[in-house]
């Protein structure tokens, strides 16, 4: 039973990592494009589409290599941290043109 | 966890595809049927069964309907606990009217927004809305349900469940999955070429199952990725509301930047105006597009801060001939008429952002490519539906040797989301037909008595596939398949019979007249009822095939 316990919780700590590491990332990747492009001079609304399609696309591929990737510890270092750092920045962004 | 890429591949692809599989088959069913929503809203409302209308005269028209709007009860509900004070009784600061048309709308939906005094939120809207007949301003009965364009369509993006707009959020995540399913599905297999033509009916249903499975995965590939794909950027603002909470400071700069170019008020000056002829201000609009070489018919009119200085009419050009749903807006002055921006060509990604969202929303003119989509989102239907029933073919007899019942619950969650769904949306059609035009007192309405008769049908049907369903457990089929298919077909065929008797409209008389929008749905539920008729009989056939198995033990002679 101790095996399957133990797959069990590998398989819920992937899908949190895909979905919720995933939804992080995205969302970190969205912030930073629209405030960077933002900042680049391009119009907020086009900045915003522009970085939500790619991102949207970016979610697809991260979602699957969570479940790929060897090393769980690394796709939530990647995903989450990443998602972290990328929001800060836009925020950073954000705060210099505000 | 998993041994290799692939293995991690496969799992992906089978358990998310069989947990959001049930999810997705609602999504691309009533996807597919949302194409011809206008249709179906003709079909379900008989006295609006007339020739698509363009925007009627503003001044005559719209403007004596528009004020003598209010908001709706369900939105003023909303209020509680969001005003200090009293909930207000009447509402008359109009913060914007609108009205929207395409080439297939009889009727003309328009819709108003008011501002709530001493909101605790100063943003707080609540809205009305409106249906009329454009040719004389008559008000269609409230209780009316558009069952295409007010039911079906809004299903297929948030499954009507906007409690927490979890509906939406899970049809994203089914969304989401359908194009992981995708991308994994390609990754297994990686014969992907021959799958284009490989169809072996005649083999065993779990063979042919996949085949199939296979075969409208990948020839409708692009289709089904284009789709899934689109409607994430459609709610992309919904899922990942960045501009209104981690950077809404960058948005409001960006307002008030877009405010002082354009010269169009964010905001109400607090002085009375009033409203000049918004018919010279559609004619001038006209004359504009004309002189562009772009003469076209008005889609969507907008009025922003009703009755007041900084009030401005805005009017679209109806993307009829265009992928765009509206395009070339031009702004006026309310109270003068004096124009006060044209807006200019769309930049880049506005075009590419345009392109994705109007050829997923369609509302351009392009019959042959509406009835792709249908083909097309039917298609997906075939693919995820093919992918749950190969789901269980492949588990159920080593299911029904272990004793283990996981077989014959996916089963049963297969027919209730794919023959009870049939079921539910005749049901509704069905309760469309029968009920009384006008509901007695103290009855809810007719459009909410025709949602319960949706969800009743389709509780009904899970009960009846759970019912059916212990022979799966055995390693055969499930009686309840065969007996829905026939469900379908005799509920199809009382769907046209009905609307023939209750309107007079048969399908002579439509298909004489070319009256497409009610033919065609007469003849869709007949082609229904026809394809479940055939399924029904081979199913039977199938079923006398398959002998039942007891748990460890050999198969036992088939009974009939």
């Amino acid at each position: 039973m101790a095996a399957t316990d133990a797959t069990t919780s590998h398989v819920i700590a992937r899908i949190a990592a895909a979905l919720l590491g995933g939804y992080a990332f995205t969302w970190g990747l969205i912030a930073l494009g629209m405030a960077g492009l933002f900042a680049l001079g391009m119009p907020f609304h086009d900045a915003e589409h522009l970085s939500s399609m790619l991102a949207l696309l970016a979610y697809l591929g991260v979602f699957c290599w969570a479940f790929a990737a060897r090393s769980l510890p690394r796709v939530w270092a990647v995903l989450a941290g990443g998602g972290v750092l990328m929001a800060a920045a836009a925020s950073l962004i954000q705060h210099m043109l505000v | 966890m998993f041994q290799n890429f692939r293995l991690a591949m496969a799992w992906l692809h089978t358990w998310f595809g069989l947990v959001l599989g049930f999810v997705l088959m609602a999504v691309f069913f009533f996807g597919a049927l949302s194409v011809f929503d206008r249709e179906i809203d003709r079909w379900a409302i008989p006295e609006s069964r007339f020739e698509p209308q363009p925007m009627p005269s503003f001044d005559k028209v719209l403007r004596p309907v528009f004020e003598s709007m209010q908001p709706r009860p369900e939105s003023v509900a909303t209020l509680r606990g969001e005003v200090n004070g009293p909930i207000p009784e009447r509402f008359d600061i109009v913060r914007r009217w609108g009205a929207y048309t395409t080439h297939r709308d009889p009727v003309l939906n328009m819709f108003a927004g008011y501002e709530v005094p001493n909101a605790k939120d100063p943003e707080k809207t609540v809205w009305g809305s409106r249906t009329i007949d454009p040719r004389n301003g008559r008000s269609l009965p409230d209780d009316q349900l558009k069952i295409g364009s007010q039911f079906f369509y809004p299903l297929h993006y948030s499954l009507n469940f906007h409690w927490l707009d979890l509906g939406y959020w899970i049809v994203g995540l089914a969304a989401l999955i359908m194009l992981v399913a995708l991308v994994t599905g390609v990754i297994m297999h990686r014969k992907i070429f021959r799958e284009f033509f490989t169809f072996r009916p005649a083999k065993h249903i779990q063979r042919s199952t996949l085949d199939l499975h296979n075969l409208t995965g990948v020839l409708a590939l692009p289709f089904h990725f284009f789709f899934a794909f689109t409607g994430l950027v459609i709610f992309a603002g919904l899922y990942f509301p960045v501009a209104h909470s981690q950077l809404e400071p960058l948005h409001e700069l960006h307002e008030k930047l877009e405010a002082e170019e354009t010269g169009l008020p964010e905001d109400r000056a607090g002085v009375p105006a009033p409203l000049a002829s918004v018919d010279a201000m559609v004619a001038e609009a006209q004359r504009r597009w004309a002189a562009q070489g772009m003469s076209g018919d008005v889609g969507f009119l907008a009025v922003q801060h009703v009755g007041d200085a900084n009030g401005y009419v805005s009017i679209y050009r109806a993307g009829t001939d265009r992928i765009a749903l509206t395009s070339n807006g031009i702004h006026f002055k309310a109270s003068t008429g004096e124009v006060l921006r044209e807006d200019p060509p769309p930049s880049a990604v506005d075009r590419v952002a345009e392109f994705l969202t109007g050829l997923h929303l369609q509302h351009f003119r392009h019959w042959l490519l509406r009835w792709l989509y249908v083909l097309g989102g039917l298609t997906g239907c075939v693919c995820i539906a093919t992918g749950l029933i190969f789901f269980v073919e492949k588990r159920k007899r080593q299911h029904a040797r272990q004793g283990s019942q996981g077989a014959r619950v996916a089963d049963a969650l297969a027919v209730t989301t794919i023959t009870g769904m049939l079921l539910a949306a005749l049901g509704m059609m069905i309760a469309n037909r029968l009920l009384p035009q006008a509901m007695p007192a103290g009855w809810p309405g007719r459009g909410d008595l025709e949602e319960y008769v949706f969800w009743a049908s389709w509780l009904l049907a899970m009960a009846h596939a759970f019912w059916r369903s212990p022979p799966v457990a055995q390693g055969r089929l499930s009686p309840a398949w065969g007996e829905q298919c026939w469900a379908v077909c005799a509920l199809s065929v009382a769907a046209v019979l009905l609307n023939w008797i209750t309107t007079g409209d048969h399908l002579l008389r439509t298909v004489a007249e070319g009256y497409w929008p009610v033919a065609g749905v007469d003849l869709f539920l007949l082609a229904s009822a026809a394809l479940a008729a055939t399924a029904a009989r081979r199913l039977a056939r199938v079923a006398r095939a398959v002998p039942a198995m007891q748990p460890g033990g050999k198969p036992e002679a088939a009974h009939a």
